[in-house]
């Protein structure tokens, strides 16, 4: 069911209430489950991603044969990162069911497999050793390669993998319909599921808050004096999503120093953090 | 599970020293194609794109089936990439790689998702008859740029394809052959063509240190395996982007992804041309007599 955006030009505020550059409520937790490696849990939005860790371990031959897409790490002599993403049946409103060979899934897995590799510093654990990353969707509403990129980022920062800096994903629509090449046509940030289906979009995974394009899906039919408004716009959102994420790590570890689970400074002042 | 043959230690070195100073192994500028080939086969719908060593076919078939039930006023369009092991040894038989994958991915975003083809035009009784188009790429050699030269051989073979003719007379469809009735091209909205950035990391440049990345167009086989990333732009003559693709790997200057979406731009309307022509040859060349607008039914509008 098609939603009508024309309302967008006589307030400037999108279906939800948001305006052009804003981000929707975002929410983060790590350590969801003690008993993994790493974990964490976000949502933007309705899009809700529960990421699990395990590893690194050393590769499991008999596990190759999965579904899991797989990047190794600083030119095949690091450890390998390897996705796989499983969709809750009831993550959508029509529950249907997937099949394990879906090429759309298989082809986001590569995405985030390859994006992370490029910030995993694997050297440290040899090539011989797999960090498998396990992505559920509980929640599906917009944004979501950008969403399970940012949860990937979150569950590795959890697990102690050294990383050069957060990879963090967010996606920029445009007003305009595809065809029409009118000039006044606003970019969106953070789209939601109605908007994706209307809009064309794009997501964009930078590399923390610089502008180095790490990952880029363009899906939809756009004209190309667009892409560099929504290239910036997404860029923009990215820079906020790393604040917020950062937040979350650094909240997190307040509330270890509070409970005692790590004395203030102990490690911290060995290590520049900025 | 048979991986392709790495390049030894110095052909990398070499080949990455020399793609620095702004030289390739065969000569070529680093926004060069290699020469491109396209011929047609005498049925229609297939076409033979050679670039370089490169070499794809593809072939488009047409069947009258049933519509799916979601979709009863639309045809049926697939497209089907097969990478044998005659291409390369890495490939196996029905074991689709990830290359396979990605590459089957980026066509039907390019070619079906942006409506090159209008699909409602296949429709033949609503909800019960309509065209199934299929179309079944081969690659039957294999060095580098194999999405550039197998979207190329997609949008050739689909625009020089004809289906038969057919007509409808209260409940009877009558499906004509081609001695009958001169066959029909498909309904064809526009002509999107992948462009594929490949990037080799970044030099300085000038006094102040600026990062510039480097990057090609149309690599080989060995340029690919020693690329940190790439980047594919699916574009029509129009400027309309029908997808772009950056699928991790190393990171990229944003300024860089804009700057290689207009060159895209520019060597779109290159490739473009280039099929018009070859289009025009080949209908020349099979309209020997000029007797094919005698044959055709269809009316002026």
């Amino acid at each position: 069911m098609p939603l009508d955006t024309s309302t967008y030009n006589l307030a400037l505020l999108r279906v939800d209430g948001r305006r052009w550059n804003e981000l929707r409520q975002q929410k983060g937790q790590l350590g969801v489950q003690p008993s993994a490696d790493g974990s964490a849990y976000l949502e933007m939005g309705n899009t809700k991603i529960q990421c699990i860790i395990s590893g690194p371990n050393e590769r499991d031959l008999s596990k190759s044969t999965s579904s899991a897409s797989t990047a190794p790490t600083s030119n095949g002599a690091g450890a390998t990162v390897a996705v796989s993403i499983m969709i809750a049946p009831f993550a959508t409103v029509d529950r249907k069911r997937r099949g394990r060979n879906d090429k759309r899934l298989q082809e986001m897995q590569t995405t985030i497999a390859s994006g992370l590799a490029a910030t995993v510093q694997g050297q440290s654990y040899g090539p011989r050793s797999t960090i498998h990353i396990s992505l559920n969707v509980l929640s599906q509403d917009g944004s979501l390669l950008a969403c399970l990129i940012n949860a990937a980022s979150l569950a590795l920062v959890d697990a102690g993998v050294p990383m050069t800096d957060y990879l963090v994903a967010c996606t920029a629509g445009s007003t305009s319909s595809y065809a029409a090449a009118d000039e006044e046509a606003d970019p969106l940030l953070d789209l939601n599921t109605q908007e994706e289906q209307e809009l064309p979009f794009l997501t964009l995974a930078t590399l923390g808050a610089t502008d180095k394009v790490v990952a880029m899906v363009c899906e939809s039919r756009v004209q190309l004096t667009r892409l560099e408004g929504m290239m910036a716009t997404a860029a923009d959102g990215c820079k906020g999503v790393r604040d917020f994420l950062d937040g979350v790590v650094r909240d997190k570890g307040e509330l270890m120093v509070q409970e005692g689970a790590i004395g203030r400074g102990e490690v911290v002042s060995s290590m520049d953090l900025d | 599970m048979p991986r392709e043959a790495e390049p030894s230690q110095n052909e990398k070195d070499f080949i990455l020293k020399a793609v620095r100073e702004g030289h390739r192994l065969d000569g070529r500028a680093l926004d060069e194609f290699r020469q491109l080939d396209l011929k047609f086969g005498d049925q229609y719908g297939v076409a033979d794109v050679t670039l370089g060593k490169t070499r794809i076919i593809a072939k488009v078939t047409a069947e009258v089936t049933v519509p799916y039930t979601d979709r009863p006023f639309d045809g049926i369009f697939t497209i089907t990439t097969e990478l044998s092991p005659m291409a390369s040894p890495a490939f196996e038989v029905n074991r689709p790689t990830e290359t396979e994958v990605l590459l089957s991915r980026l066509l039907e975003k390019t070619v079906r998702r942006s409506n090159a083809l209008d699909t409602e035009s296949l429709c033949l009784v609503a909800g019960q008859k309509c065209w199934s188009i299929r179309v079944d790429l081969h690659v039957l050699s294999h060095d580098g740029n194999l999405i550039d030269a197998s979207c190329l051989a997609v949008v050739a073979a689909l625009r020089h394809f004809r289906k038969p003719d057919t007509s409808m007379e209260g409940d009877t469809l009558t499906v004509y052959t081609p001695a009958e009735r001169e066959p029909v091209p498909l309904s064809w909205l526009h002509s999107p063509f992948c462009i594929t950035f490949s990037f080799f990391g970044s030099i300085s440049v000038g006094e102040d240190g600026e990062e510039k990345d480097i990057w090609l167009l149309d690599t080989t086989l060995l340029e690919e395996q020693l690329r940190v990333s790439s980047c594919t732009i699916s574009m029509n003559k129009h400027g309309e982007i029908c997808q772009v693709a950056k699928p991790g790997g190393a990171p990229v200057e944003a300024v860089t992804v804009v700057q290689c979406s207009s060159l895209a731009l520019q060597k779109v309307k290159d490739l473009s041309d280039f099929v018009d022509q070859k289009l025009a040859e080949d209908s020349k060349h099979r309209n020997k007599g000029g007797l094919l607008a005698e044959l055709s039914a269809e009316n002026a509008r």
